[in-house]
């Protein structure tokens, strides 16, 4: 028994199971399986060919490459704005032809003739273009029509001069160079096909154009609605696409400097597999430049490689069909499923022992009503306030669930103000030292308002990436509380970097350390992590004396200590753990305690589940969100600690009537202030035995006199 | 066997952990919850008519709406009405039969008969039993739930001759008994939240009714041929899950307090230790009446053919749960709601007209 469980603790610890979610949220993981297929083809052929992969026959292969990758890419841009261009082929045919027409019967210079093909091809795609963007024809059936027209022209063309082109044979350095030579080891229309990759790349994933071009291919519709202009991007993709066939055509022609009947035949088909195979989908708006080289590549290979196996002659396209076929297959069952596959597989448990908790039958959290009898401030008209804090004149701050800033009006918190709109989800607040709030806003990161003009400026929502990490954590996603040590420095947790806002109770599921705590040093404006892999890390404080900060790690039921200066600076100590619920939001108290909120109680149910990750794996795949165990957050109390993490005493409404959730308290004036994330309220009791004129601010800003000394 | 490995894998098929939905005669509505407080009976479980007026049973005494009529050693289990006589069933004693001034009357079984759940007799004055479980009292009906016993019987008692004849056996958790018109027995098995009706000496059992949402208790027929079907725990998706999880069920019966397991109850939202699912949490200080819940008030009509007419409900975040009878006496209905510890009393209403 104790050999499995240590077992199975290792496989916990050591196989970071969320791994395989992360990666599948990733927009690049579609590239896996074409990437895969490459290396396969690739690997048999290569096998199979005894000098495959030699230098010269890659040489070749790279050559043609060029040529073949090119058309490709003519093809994927139509197939990204949701069309399909099947005039490719006698649109290349017709490229080949008019370069050798003018370079051998015209006499024109390479640059001219060049320029010029690309030109005439640009308006057969201009053709296909206006018929499908302008006049809304399909794209099948038009891009069909377009193919056997030019392939008609050609053929015309071909009978005319066919004889008077063979008699003469052009020749110039250029023109080697663009058929036969390299530059550097590379054959020149890789070279070409490279820069021309680069600038689509470009384009298409980091340009306005490209987006929009992505985005009519997602939904041409929608596009439409938000005010894209869809005929002339649509329009414009088949210009650029007979433009790039052009370009595979001069190459083409310099390689073999010959015109046939025969040339370009079927290459629509072959171009449109490789886009396929590729990755990229067939329905529009998915796809890169990067998944239709890697397309070309195994297409080119496959048909070299069925050539040279010297197999029988329909075998080549027969290989074609068939991986057509199976590149349509996986472009549908991927976009269909992958989705399904990562909402299975995202929510990755971890096994977690938790300690027996605290009783709460007797001793510091006895059940009692203390919390019955608050009075309620703003019923119905703040939602969702997760903390609450007071100024020194009696204001009263908190968050809401629709991005706003409420300030409710002392002495009787009646009346209410918009104090400021910053969206998002306002979490933990802090004041610095001149009175500005500072706010934790869930989703967005670290926001300040001014206190002289209510001015909402961004204070940081990136820190540095974990170098290990998968998914992007650099961006803050749950900035949860914070607070302000003595030299300035804000110290804030992010709770979780695996979920948003509204399902970060399911990160009790994982009970994984995803969570950590971020500095923001004001005086270099720089952000950094540090400390890491905190389960639910919340609830930040810094202590009395000014030398540690006090943070809750929630689903581990305990209260930590993080020291910034002294003998231990920069390490972390458990002070209170086994508490018997969730501890959220750390507070001063008056007379040099803290306030903790506990904001959910455990249950032995979750706490045995937490021990069987598989259990809980299996739960979230099998069953509705909604339906899942998940921690007892619809109760909870208000505890108090002292330095040494000794519980003094808790305040419990037994009913949960007033504040099912309660995340957090500010003591001021002898008041407790309650907040809760789940509360359309917030609430006040009067405090027994403290301090009247206490407040936080000073205690943290004001003079160390009197008082608060 | 193959397919069983699969559904298993990917939760298909018999591994589903989906409910039946409440929709038609089923649909939701606040009946229960919206009746006046009723008369309290901690723990009250089940209700007859002797004499002329409702009797239940509230622990280990028999109350009437004149107060308490008879207090017995032990927990009363079940109750039927035979003439003069009252059907007792009890969990130290089985089952024994009260004269007319609840004086015990001397009856020898041919074999004891433990754990009843349910009563009825029929025409003949046979008593016919459900033995909810051989391993576990009525009491314990989560633990037997838990751990998936099928273990339950029906039988018949003939208390003239002492003779003890087994119907039906290995059953799962029959909880509740009737006769129907034409003499053949109906049963509700409530693991399986379906009803099995079958011929008087125990063949030919069908399946009559299947799909309950929740798990089917006490049967009670009324003159006019129809049912009032008492479902006495809801069904929920995250309890099914945990039905398939052998490994975790183990450690929770071994190791958690049983107010606290992730099984069905007849009240919940008591203690703050009791398992939550995501649904529950409350927003806005409100508890949706639509979450998953451990327990829930649920009464259902059935016509003489066992198709659902109308039914009561108290839903989520509601206190009438745990119905653990019916009966209706002229036009009114009365529950024993063991969730909340009263005796419900409806004035029905026929079917149509507003209540």
């Amino acid at each position: 028994m104790s050999l499995a469980s240590s077992i199975k603790k290792a496989r916990y610890r050591w196989l970071p199971d969320h791994v395989f979610g992360e990666l599948l949220s990733k927009s690049w993981i579609d590239n896996a399986i074409p990437f895969t297929i490459m290396i396969i083809v690739v690997g048999v052929v290569g096998s199979l060919l005894p000098n495959f992969f030699t230098g010269s026959n890659i040489g070749i292969l790279a050559r043609q490459y060029g040529e073949l990758a090119l058309v490709v890419l003519a093809m994927t841009t139509v197939i990204l704005v949701g069309g399909i261009d099947l005039s490719v082929g006698s649109n290349f045919a017709l490229g080949n032809f008019l370069m050798l027409y003018f370079l051998n019967l015209a006499d024109l210079p390479v640059g001219l003739a060049a320029g010029l093909v690309v030109l005439i091809c640009g308006s057969v795609g201009l053709v296909n273009g206006v018929l499908i963007g302008y006049l809304r024809l399909r794209a099948f059936l038009t891009t069909l029509v377009t193919l056997i027209i030019v392939r008609a022209i050609v053929d015309l063309l071909l009978l005319e001069y066919a004889q008077d082109m063979s008699m003469s044979f052009y020749s110039s350095p250029l023109w080697d160079l663009m058929g036969l030579g390299n530059v550097s080891i590379f054959p020149f229309s890789f070279v070409i096909l490279v820069i021309v990759a680069v600038i689509a790349h470009v384009i298409f994933s980091r340009s306005g154009p490209g987006w929009r071009l992505l985005a009519i291919g997602g939904s041409r519709r929608s596009a439409y609605n938000m005010g894209l202009p869809v005929k002339r991007i649509v329009c414009l993709a088949y210009v650029v696409s007979g433009m790039l066939v052009g370009m595979a055509g001069i190459l083409y022609a310099a390689r073999l400097s010959g015109a046939g009947t025969d040339t370009g035949l079927g290459l629509e088909v072959l171009v449109l597999t490789a886009a396929i195979l590729g990755g990229n989908s067939l329905g529009g708006g998915r796809g890169s430049v990067t998944k239709a080289m890697m397309g070309a590549v195994t297409v080119l290979v496959l048909t070299n490689g069925v050539l040279r196996l010297g197999l029988n002659s329909g075998s080549g396209p027969m290989v074609l069909g068939l991986a057509l076929l199976f590149a349509v297959f996986v472009d549908v069952r991927w976009m269909k499923n992958r989705h399904k596959l990562l909402n299975t597989v995202y929510v990755s448990p971890t096994l977690m022992e938790m300690p027996e908790p605290r009783t709460t039958d007797e001793g510091p959290f006895k059940v009692n009503d203390r919390l019955s009898k608050v009075d309620v401030i703003g019923l119905g008209d703040v939602e969702s306030p997760e903390d609450v804090i007071l100024d020194d004149e009696d204001y009263l701050y908190c968050g809401n669930r629709h991005g706003d800033i409420v300030r409710f009006t002392p002495p009787e918190y009646k009346t209410y103000e918009i104090y400021a709109h910053i969206g998002g989800a306002p979490l933990g607040m802090s004041f610095d030292k001149d009175g500005n709030l500072l706010v934790c806003v869930g989703g967005m990161g670290l926001y300040m308002v001014a206190k002289k003009d209510r001015a909402v400026t961004l204070v940081t929502d990136e820190t540095n990436r974990s170098f290990f990490s998968i998914i992007d954590d650099s961006r803050l996603r749950l900035a949860d509380d914070l607070d302000v040590a003595p030299d300035g420095k804000i110290y804030f947790s992010e709770a979780t970097v695996r979920y948003e806002m509204h399902d970060w109770p399911v990160d009790a599921l994982e009970s994984r350390g995803n969570g950590r705590i971020v500095c923001y040093d004001p005086k270099t404006k720089k952000t950094r992590t540090v400390v890491r892999n905190l389960v639910f890390p919340n609830g930040v404080c810094t202590s009395h004396d000014g030398k540690s900060i006090l943070f809750a790690e929630s689903w581990g039921c305990r209260i930590n200590r993080y020291w910034l200066e002294g003998p231990k600076k920069g390490t972390v100590e458990v002070l209170a753990d086994k508490l018997p619920g969730y501890p959220d939001n750390i507070n001063r108290a008056s007379d040099g305690t803290y306030w903790v909120a506990i904001m959910g109680m455990r249950s032995p149910a979750l706490d045995l589940a937490l021990r069987m990750p598989d259990f809980r794996r299996r739960m979230a795949r099998r069953m509705a969100a909604d339906q899942w165990l998940f921690p007892n957050l619809n109760i909870g109390c208000v505890a108090r600690f002292d330095d040494d993490g000794e519980i003094i005493e808790s305040l419990w409404d037994r009913k949960a009537a007033n504040h099912p959730m309660i995340t957090s308290m500010r003591e001021h004036k002898g008041w407790l202030y309650l907040g809760g994330i789940t509360n359309n309220r917030i609430g006040r009791i009067r405090l027994e035995g403290q301090n009247n004129r206490w407040t936080g601010w000073s205690s943290y800003w004001g003079k160390k006199s009197g008082e608060n000394a | 066997m193959i397919s069983r490995i699969f559904d298993n894998l990917l939760g298909r098929g018999s591994a589903a952990v989906t409910v039946p939905p409440m929709d038609g005669a089923l649909k939701p509505n606040n009946q229960l919850e919206n009746l006046q407080p009723g008369i309290p009976a901690a723990q009250v479980d089940d209700i007859v008519e002797w004499k002329g007026e409702p009797l239940w049973s509230d622990g280990a005494t028999l109350v009437s709406r004149s107060g308490v009529q008879a207090e017995l050693p032990s927990v009363i289990t079940a109750l039927a009405a035979l003439d003069d006589t009252l059907v007792v069933a009890t969990l130290d004693d089985g089952l024994i039969l009260l004269g007319g001034d609840y004086q015990r009357a001397e009856i020898a079984w041919a074999t004891p008969i433990t754990n009843v759940t349910a009563i009825s007799v029929d025409q003949s004055g046979v008593i016919l039993f459900c033995t909810g479980s051989q391993t576990n009292a009525p009491n314990e009906w989560r633990r037997d739930l838990m751990e998936t016993n099928q273990s339950g019987m029906i039988g018949r008692a003939n208390p003239k001759t002492g003779e003890v004849r087994i119907l039906a056996k290995n059953l799962r958790y029959p909880s509740g008994i009737a006769t129907t018109a034409s003499g053949s027995i109906v049963y509700s098995e409530a693991w399986a939240s379906h009803i099995v009706e079958m011929s008087a000496d125990g063949s030919n059992a069908q399946i009559i009714f299947d799909e309950i949402p929740g798990y089917p208790g006490r049967l009670c027929r009324q003159e006019n041929g129809t049912f009032w079907l008492s479902v006495f725990a809801p069904r929920n998706p995250l309890i099914e899950f945990v039905l398939r999880e052998p490994a975790y069920r183990k450690a929770m019966l071994q190791e958690v307090a049983p107010e606290f397991w992730i099984a069905p109850h007849f009240y919940s939202g008591r203690y703050f230790n009791e398992p939550m699912q995501g649904g529950a949490l409350k927003q806005m200080g409100i508890l949706k009446p639509w979450a998953p819940t451990r327990s829930y008030g649920l009464v259902i009509e059935l016509s003489s053919t066992f198709i659902p007419l109308r039914s009561f409900h108290s839903r989520t975040g509601g206190s009438r749960h745990g119905i653990t009878s019916a009966l209706q006496s002229g036009n009114t209905l009365w529950m024993a709601c063991r969730g909340n510890g009263e005796i419900l009393e409806m004035q029905l209403v026929e079917k149509g007209k507003a209540l």
